[in-house]
């Protein structure tokens, strides 16, 4: 017996129940509704009331890296508030790089074979996977191609099945595309609107509170070193190789560069001759130090880039350029799946020694 | 006309393209000087160039120190600003180089859409249109030319009788192109190169297996960077074929259904494209396999963005399909000795693949003959 979902009244009837109650009665028709809809078998018992309709609210992975750290916390809350069971893989560590390491092609980024470590760490541990393919962001500007083909390779990666939808404000507005998304877990409009309001409140208290980290660490008396690079590379303690800790133990204080920008940026500080890049994060990265090392007083700066990251290679001659013609030491770090931990805190202490000898 | 002293231009070499692309620039009155890769010339350009940019950016910036060097005073690059992937920022980087290097010549950003680079060429060379024109029809010919005889010696190599035969034609047919300067010159020029080919003696009968070559346009046709990999193929007795020449850049530039067809053919294994020409790399080795094939070799320059991404999808393709597949990955380390010997072994999992082939279809032959009796 086959029920068309494509009515919209069914569906959304069929979606209420599914998004709001797990267990509960219902008739027949929804019954084989939710059946269609859902990605967890859905188990009915007949009882007085008519039928009591069991099932499992949906698991959706989500991995900790490259997109998640965009904005942390948001796609938790989306699926949260749409009634789904979320599943974010832990920070990463050796065994997921390794997972990713053997999953992965030998020649993409570091970053993106973290990435596909916890993918792999996923696998079996929920429903679905949470993929998007990743085109242009709202401001027009193309994300890295390695993103483009998310889903194609995450398909030949794990056998869970995913969750995916392609964001491109080129064509579609973010909101449809998460509506669509919507859709696929089996929530109405309505609901993905009002989920999406309480992430960007959730945005909203992340800049707050890298605003206030920003004035606090401004505040102290330690070398400030400006920390560059994608913020993928930077908040994932295991890629940027805890580099917060290890330059406060050197008696320095990290700022990372979206707690400077969170300000705002000062299109004026702009720097002649640099290219106005096509891609999201190392437009972001272009733009803002320029603009924040122009208003505040850095002591360095660090860049940390992954191996065969192919957008720093374009805009590390420029950054390193906006740190030379200010006299300011700039330190370039290279990271990848060989990085030993020594290595980097011989270097780490070079580099706060030239600190504070200028000082 | 009075004649001034024409300016001293350079641009990116660019395999056997290398001849057309002079020819356009001399015609338009500008002296050439033309380019060289060597070992000189990457190692100056690796010196250079960022560390982890991909290779043919190192390449071509090598490129053009060396006829800067030489006393070039201008720099044509082609400029692309619509792909997804590094090659877009060739030219921006690359001037920032040069300068940086304390050198001063005038970086010229060719535009690849069709009306800019007329625009751009007619401001520089300060001919009328019709003189661009007809430099650009010249130019356009001798690359048909050139890559018809890269067609027939692909063909010709593995069948030749007496080895090297094809590498003399087609290094003759080259040096006779560079010599001509006019149309009807060319033409003559054409008969000639026909003339060339059709005299090495070849066994059309000789059953022969193909290989496809596949991946990033300027790692695939450069002949100096890859080492000659069709000739080395064409040794072993494997016909090599590609369809990422040039004149198939030019044709999706100008004919976008080119890029729908590829869509809807890659559908099912990408969802997207992914820049340069990674999608391209895709749709070839389904055709390829589809063409019943005996093996498919892509190349890339190392950490290429979009052929390390669809690398997966290739092999996914390979494992699905069965057709042997060898990725080259190539950059200023790689060393000749290295690749002759993955070629090597796969040219025999290629021959032995090909000869079961062949022995499956003898027997079928044979059944079928009995059958009819």
């Amino acid at each position: 017996m086959a029920i068309s979902v494509k009515a919209s009244w069914r569906t959304n009837a069929a979606c209420k129940i599914y998004s709001g109650y797990p267990n509960t009665y219902c008739d027949l028709q929804t019954f084989l509704l939710l059946r269609s809809l859902c990605a967890t078998p859905v188990f009915l018992f007949p009882c007085k009331r008519g039928f009591f309709c069991y099932y499992e609210r949906m698991t959706i992975g989500i991995p900790k890296a490259f997109l998640y750290w965009k904005s942390p916390g948001y796609w938790e809350t989306f699926f949260e508030s749409l009634g789904c069971k979320v599943v974010v893989s832990p920070p990463s560590d050796k065994n997921i790089v390794e997972l990713g390491v053997q999953a992965a092609d030998p020649e993409t980024c570091f970053a993106n074979k973290i990435y596909w470590g916890h993918v792999k760490w996923l696998e079996g541990k929920c429903d679905k996977i949470f993929a998007p393919r990743l085109k242009t962001n709202e401001a027009g500007q193309e994300y890295c191609p390695k993103f483009f083909a998310i889903p194609d390779l995450a398909r030949i990666v794990t056998k869970t099945p995913l969750l995916t939808a392609s964001f491109d404000s080129r064509k579609e507005a973010f909101i449809m595309t998460l509506q669509r998304l919507g859709r696929e877990v089996g929530v109405s409009k309505k609901d993905v609107l009002a989920a999406k309001t309480k992430c960007d409140d959730g945005c909203a208290g992340i800049e707050k509170k890298n605003r206030e980290n920003f004035w606090r660490k401004m505040d102290s008396d330690k070398q400030k070193i400006l920390l560059i690079s994608h913020p993928y590379n930077l908040y994932d303690e295991y890629c940027n190789l805890q580099v917060e800790k290890k330059l406060n133990q050197l008696d320095g204080e990290a700022i990372f560069l979206d707690e400077a920008a969170s300000l705002g940026s000062g299109g004026e500080f702009a720097s002649k001759g640099v290219p106005s890049l096509h891609w999201e994060f190392g437009q972001e990265m272009l733009k803002m130090v320029p603009s924040v090392l122009a208003r505040y007083r850095f002591d360095a700066g660090i860049e940390i880039s992954s191996f065969q990251c192919g957008c720093d290679a374009v805009i590390k001659g420029y950054v390193e350029d906006v740190f030379r013609a200010r006299k300011t030491p700039f330190l370039y770090l290279i990271i990848d799946e060989q990085t030993g931990e020594a290595g980097y805190q011989t270097r780490l202490e070079a580099f706060c020694d030239t600190i504070n000898a200028r000082a | 006309m009075t004649m001034e002293t024409s300016k001293k231009i350079t641009f990116a070499r660019w395999g056997n393209y290398t001849v057309a692309i002079k020819a356009l620039f001399e015609r338009l009155g500008f002296e050439v000087v033309l380019p060289q890769t060597s070992n000189e010339t990457i190692v100056k350009g690796v010196k250079h160039a960022p560390e982890l940019f991909c290779f043919p950016m190192k390449i071509l910036l090598g490129n053009y120190l060396g006829a800067i060097r030489q006393g070039a005073v201008a720099v044509f690059s082609a400029a692309n600003s619509t792909g997804s992937c590094r090659q877009r920022y060739y030219g921006i980087v690359q001037e920032k180089i040069i300068s940086d290097c304390g050198l001063s010549v005038e970086f010229v950003h060719v535009p690849l859409s069709p009306r800019k680079f007329f625009g751009v060429l007619s401001k520089q060379s300060g001919k009328s249109n019709f003189e661009i024109a007809s430099a650009l029809l010249f130019s356009f010919m001798m690359l048909v030319m050139i890559e018809k005889l890269e067609a027939r010696a692909r063909y010709a190599r593995p069948r030749e009788l007496n080895q090297r035969d094809t590498d003399k034609a087609v290094r003759a047919s080259l040096e006779l192109l560079e010599t001509v300067k006019s149309f009807g010159d060319l033409y003559r020029a054409g008969r000639k190169i026909n003339q060339q080919f059709s005299l090495i003696s070849i066994n059309a009968n000789k059953p022969v297996p193909r290989v496809g070559l596949v991946g990033e346009i300027y790692g695939v046709s450069e002949a100096q960077i890859n080492f000659g990999i069709e000739q080395k193929l064409g040794e072993q007795g494997i016909e090599a074929h590609r369809q990422m020449t040039l004149l198939y850049h030019l044709k999706k530039l100008v004919f976008p259904w080119m890029d729908w067809v590829i869509t809807f053919r890659t559908r099912k294994y990408l969802g997207s494209h992914v820049g340069g020409h990674g999608r391209d790399a895709v749709s070839e080795m389904l055709t390829y396999v589809k063409d019943g094939f005996d093996g498919v070799i892509q190349i890339l320059p190392f950490g290429c963005m979009p052929e390390v991404t669809v690398r997966p999808v290739l092999e996914r393709i390979h494992k699905e399909s069965g057709v042997p597949f060898l990725s080259l990955s190539l950059d200023e380390q790689v060393a000749e000795a290295g690749i002759e010997t993955r070629l090597e072994a796969f040219g025999d999992v290629v021959h032995s693949r090909f000869e079961r082939k062949l022995a499956a279809q003898k027997i079928l032959d044979g059944n079928h003959d009995m059958l009819k009796l």
